[in-house]
């Protein structure tokens, strides 16, 4: 409102500018605000929590004695290589997977989608203690997955699915697979479409096959929603938690996540450095800060990937 | 010929995925019919066991009321959550400046620190607050969704600008502009973005686990961790209790699905 | 090119439809918040409620402690009915996650009166949270519990809490295959894991079944074999003592002959452990007495069942009773209600008889509180196990338990010695070096 004393020409211009620059401010102020409560301070006070060592109530300051801890603990060590390991190779299986499905699905010739959709989005959506419990049964050692895998001569001996350090990490692999791809897929699929059917229509009548259009409009149409899956998978993925938790549970008494620790991810270690172990809640906040820094440069290099000047 | 050798392929395939990711499901249903010592010992026909899973169930917990609190919470969290996070996402992608995306920068941050970490401040939050063991402390510190905020920007990034800038050459507000234009026409990204929200309030189980206090305040998934802690679970139990959690996301994503494909290019076609 | 052109056709084209649009969202919106204020109407409504003289109870396992705790809760309030005692229930590491959050925070709100510790995590809470619980020296009678239980529970001379259930373990075998191999019960009592891995031998050799299911990631059977020798991970000042202790090398090299023996069937996690005896592929299991349930939930197999007391290691120290799990009530020392928390678990858990005569035969609840153990629960032949007393053979055995301080760090140690197993088993490092990792990963993961 003061703008109105200065050159009509300057003044439109500026108006429209703060305006814009107002709205701007009111649109993102609701989530900013609530933000800034309820996590800004959090974040900070666990910051400086990660300068401490704890044993529950009874702490001293350490600095940064608890960075150089970590590169001693090989604990830490194995869950940091174990989590990098599900992330390379199973979060570009599974959002390859997702978008495959959801392209397929996008094509308004194939009946019951409505069905097909809600059957392979249900994994995302039955309960963790189910599925868990179902997994662990057919991946045991007599289970259903080895009785066909040896029916079709595939293998000449059970494979010890959970029970090796290296199958553990397959059978765990499989299982997130199973679960998440439905639920990027429909991430895909409502980013489909913003597509419109036009652009297929105009490359089918160029003679495009279905392998070209999927690479020359599905992928680059798709690409914020691509960068959008790929950063919460990999957020998802360094952060994992829920199956590594339930497929080595083995009710009172077990010792290690998977036999030999092998699928010990860094946030189980946290959890079992603050619940499970005596409480050290500082040496916790040092290994979550880890994770921050490293799925920060992961989203980096992802954005630099995807070309999002962002 | 080789067109209906290329649809049998794409059948083949969605059929196989749809199976295979809909057998767990199976088995749960038929779970919840049989015996726990049935289950343990990998029974995958059907039981008759239902009508007394359930009776145990009905009986011994109260189900009605917290099952009522999970809907309670997980719906005014959804509402929240759709309204705040997208007015965020459209504040940060169509208004975009350095100033803000320097914020926004710090708000992406912030997803990336696990939980466990926060919970502690958190907790001394709530109990300053004076929202321990209620409803309302769940729902507050969940109202606004980072993931949310990034979803929908990353959405409007390919909603046409031209039609916000005609609608601005029309004479119409910002907040109209968004409200009455962008909204409706976002629909199959309201939708997922629905989905996504409903899935996670409802979901949701170390926070309620420590924010919330007293057995009439807990919500379905606090149950089913109780129920499955036992040193033998009651299997058949657990599962009619998780059939019974499960059908709230199954009838929300059912309906909300419509709505990818009465999508943008479904109004084109008329 | 062609992607702008068909976007601004479509902007055109959406603009007709915005009206109906607007009308739809409208409608939902109302319809929200109407929802919305039914909500918070009845939100307001439930809030209402009393507080005098109520005391709450947090427990884990709705099959054991939960329904105990509501059968001792009925019982108190005949006594006193103004009290007002709400259980709730939650999963163990539930529990254990609340507690450590809501202490570790320093806020006085959001505890509870009376809290199940698991007796490994006892002396961590009790010295990590120092002031957090109720000295419970002077107001029960601790003498009058099996020894083992107050040794786990004392820091410097006091008492803190009240013991409950026992883990006291056994050898269960099934008659009638163990017979098929050609044994009788008098061949399994007080043997040695030695003894117990010939007759596994000849089991499999006799029957093709394997004698135990057998998981590599649990720690439980090496708890047993420590215990059992009055041994523990620690010593006196809560230093790892692993490289060193006899009893621990003992355990890990019986670990390997066990495995090396082939009388074992492998299993992964809880389920798959349960239902090996439950589909009857394995002839025995080695643990803690709170198996019972799971093992009698298999009602096929009654009658066919026995127990033995548990194998020794081959050490002079070594005795044939041991403990597995196992936990104890205790009252927090903030709390609002002390005095009528310390006098429901005086009352119910340091006096009743009965009470104990009933969990035992409702919950399979073994107490330790060595007076109800003469009652005619515990000393009734149990037909499951073939008409054997089992009750009143684990009263007899819980108390040759040799007490061991847990110490701080059992969980730690555990995962630390369970990590290095499977290359000890695949024979990739020997004894000596196994314990030597074991020890230093221990050394520098508790390292305030």
């Amino acid at each position: 409102m003061e703008n109105t004393t200065r050159l009509p020409s300057q003044d439109r211009e500026k108006r429209h500018i703060s305006a814009k620059n107002k709205y701007g401010w009111f649109f993102i102020s609701f989530p900013v605000i609530i933000l800034a409560v309820f996590m800004l301070y959090p974040i900070i006070s666990s910051l400086f929590l990660s300068t401490m060592s704890s044993r529950g109530m009874i702490q001293k300051f350490v600095g940064l004695r608890n960075y150089v801890k970590l590169l001693k603990d090989t604990v830490f060590l194995q869950a940091l290589k174990n989590t990098f390991i599900f992330f390379i190779i199973q979060v570009p299986i599974m959002l390859f997977l997702a978008l495959i499905i959801a392209s397929l699905l996008n094509d308004k010739s194939i009946k019951f989608r409505g069905l097909f959709r809600t059957g392979i989005f249900l994994p995302a959506v039955t309960s963790l203690v189910t599925y868990a419990l179902l997994f662990k049964m057919m991946f045991s050692l007599d289970g259903l997955i080895n009785k066909f895998l040896l029916a079709i001569h595939l293998i000449s001996e059970p494979i010890p699915w959970l029970m090796d350090p290296f199958w553990a990490k397959i059978t765990v692999m499989i299982a997130m697979t199973w679960r998440w791809t439905g639920y990027n897929m429909i991430f895909y699929l409502s980013g489909l479409q913003n597509i419109p059917d036009e652009l297929y229509e105009a490359a089918e009548i160029d003679g495009a096959n279905k392998l070209r259009q999927f690479r020359f409009i599905t992928v680059p149409m798709l690409k914020p929603i691509i960068l959008f899956t790929a950063i919460t998978s990999t957020i998802g993925t360094l952060q994992l938690f829920d199956e590594p938790m339930s497929f080595s549970s083995g009710g009172v008494t077990a010792a290690t996540i998977g036999p030999g620790n092998s699928l010990l991810t860094m946030s189980v270690y946290i959890y079992n450095l603050c619940f499970k172990y005596m409480p050290n809640f500082g040496y916790a906040a040092t290994v979550a800060y880890v994770i921050v820094i490293l799925v920060a440069i992961l989203a980096i290099i992802q954005f630099k990937l995807a070309g999002d000047k962002r | 010929m080789r067109k209906s050798l290329k649809k049998i392929l794409q059948y083949a395939f969605l059929i196989a995925a749809f199976v295979v990711a809909v057998f767990p499901f199976y088995w749960m249903v038929v779970g919840a019919t049989n015996s726990a010592v049935e289950i343990v010992k990998g029974k995958i026909t059907f039981g008759n066991q239902l009508g007394k899973n359930f009776k145990t169930l009905f009986a011994e917990y109260d189900v009605a009321r917290i099952f009522f609190n999970s809907c309670k919470v997980a719906i005014l969290t959804v509402i929240g959550q759709l309204i705040i996070s997208s007015m965020g996402g459209y504040g940060f992608e169509l208004f975009a400046s350095k100033a803000r995306d320097k914020i926004y920068g710090i708000v992406m941050m912030t997803m990336m620190v696990p939980f466990a970490a926060l919970m502690i401040p958190l907790f001394r939050l709530i109990v300053r607050f004076n929202l321990l063991d209620s409803h309302l402390g769940l729902i507050l510190t969940s109202l606004t969704s980072v993931f949310l905020i990034f979803f929908f920007r990353q959405s409007f990034k390919s909603f046409p600008k031209e039609i916000i800038q005609a609608a601005r050459v029309d004479g119409a507000g910002e907040f109209r502009i968004f409200y009455s234009i962008v909204v409706p026409s976002m629909k199959a990204t309201y939708a997922a973005a629905a989905i996504y929200s409903f899935m996670t309030s409802w979901n949701a189980y170390m926070w309620p686990l420590i924010v919330l206090q007293s057995n009439q305040k807990k919500t379905m998934q606090l149950l089913i961790s109780t129920m499955s802690s036992a040193y033998f679970p009651e299997y058949g139990v657990i599962m009619a209790a998780i059939l019974i959690s499960t059908l709230p996301m199954i009838i929300i994503f059912f309906g909300l699905q419509s709505y990818f494909v009465q999508g943008i290019t479904g109004s084109l076609k008329q | 090119m062609s992607v702008k052109c068909e976007i601004g056709n479509y902007a055109v084209h959406s603009g007709d439809k915005l009206k109906k649009e607007e009308t739809v969202v409208k409608r939902l919106f109302s319809m929200l918040l109407v929802v919305c204020v039914l909500f918070s109407i009845f939100g307001v409504t439930v809030m209402a409620g009393g507080k005098s003289g109520k005391i709450t109870i947090w427990a884990w396992d709705p099959n054991f402690n939960v329904p105990v705790m509501a059968e001792a809760k009925a019982r108190y309030q005949k006594i006193n009915p103004s009290v007002e005692i709400e259980i709730v229930e939650m999963a163990k590491a539930d529990v254990e996650q609340k507690l450590n959050t809501v202490l570790a925070s320093g806020m006085k709100e959001g505890l509870p009166d009376i809290v199940l510790i698991e007796d490994y995590n006892a002396q961590k809470y009790l010295q990590a949270y120092p002031g957090a619980f109720a000295d419970l020296t002077k107001k029960i009678n601790h003498k009058e519990f099996a020894s083992y239980k107050n040794e786990l529970m004392t820091l410097k001379r006091k008492i803190y809490g009240v013991p409950f259930d026992s883990g006291v373990s056994a050898l269960f075998y099934r008659r009638d295959i163990l017979a098929e191999a050609g044994y009788e019960p008098a061949d399994l009592n007080n043997i040695t894991w030695d003894q117990f891995i010939e007759i596994g031998k000849q089991v499999k050799k006799k029957t093709g079944k394997a004698m135990i299911a057998f998981d590599a990631a649990d720690g439980g059977l090496m708890r047993i074999m420590m215990q059992s020798a009055g041994e523990w991970y620690f010593d006196k000042n809560d230093n790892p003592n692993i490289v060193n202790n006899e009893v621990i090398k003992e355990g890990y090299i019986a670990y390997k002959k066990i495995v090396d023996s082939g009388i074992i069937k492998k299993t992964s996690g809880w389920n798959e452990w349960v239902a090996s005896f439950n589909k009857g592929e394995t002839a025995s299991v080695i643990t803690g007495c709170w198996i019972i349930g799971s093992i009698k939930a298999e009602k096929s197999q009654s009658g066919k069942w026995a127990a033995a007391p548990t194998p020794r290691l081959n050490l002079k120290s070594s005795v044939n009773y041991s403990n597995l799990g196992g936990s104890s009530w205790y009252v927090i020392e903030k709390s609002k209600n002390r005095a009528v928390a310390e006098d429901f678990l005086k009352t119910i858990f340091a006096a009743d008889q009965d009470f104990y005569q009933k969990i035992l035969v409702e919950q399979g609840a073994v107490g330790t509180y060595l007076p109800s153990q003469d009652g005619v629960a515990y000393t009734k032949p149990d037909q499951f196990f073939g008409g054997q007393k089992i009750f009143s053979d684990f009263s007899t055995w819980m108390r040759k338990i040799p007490p061991v301080n847990y110490g701080l760090f059992t969980y730690e140690a555990d995962a630390a010695l369970m990590a290095v197993m499977p290359d000890y088993l695949a024979g990739k490092i020997d004894v000596e070096t196994a314990l030597k990792k074991a020890e230093e990963q221990l050394k520098n993961q508790i390292d305030f």
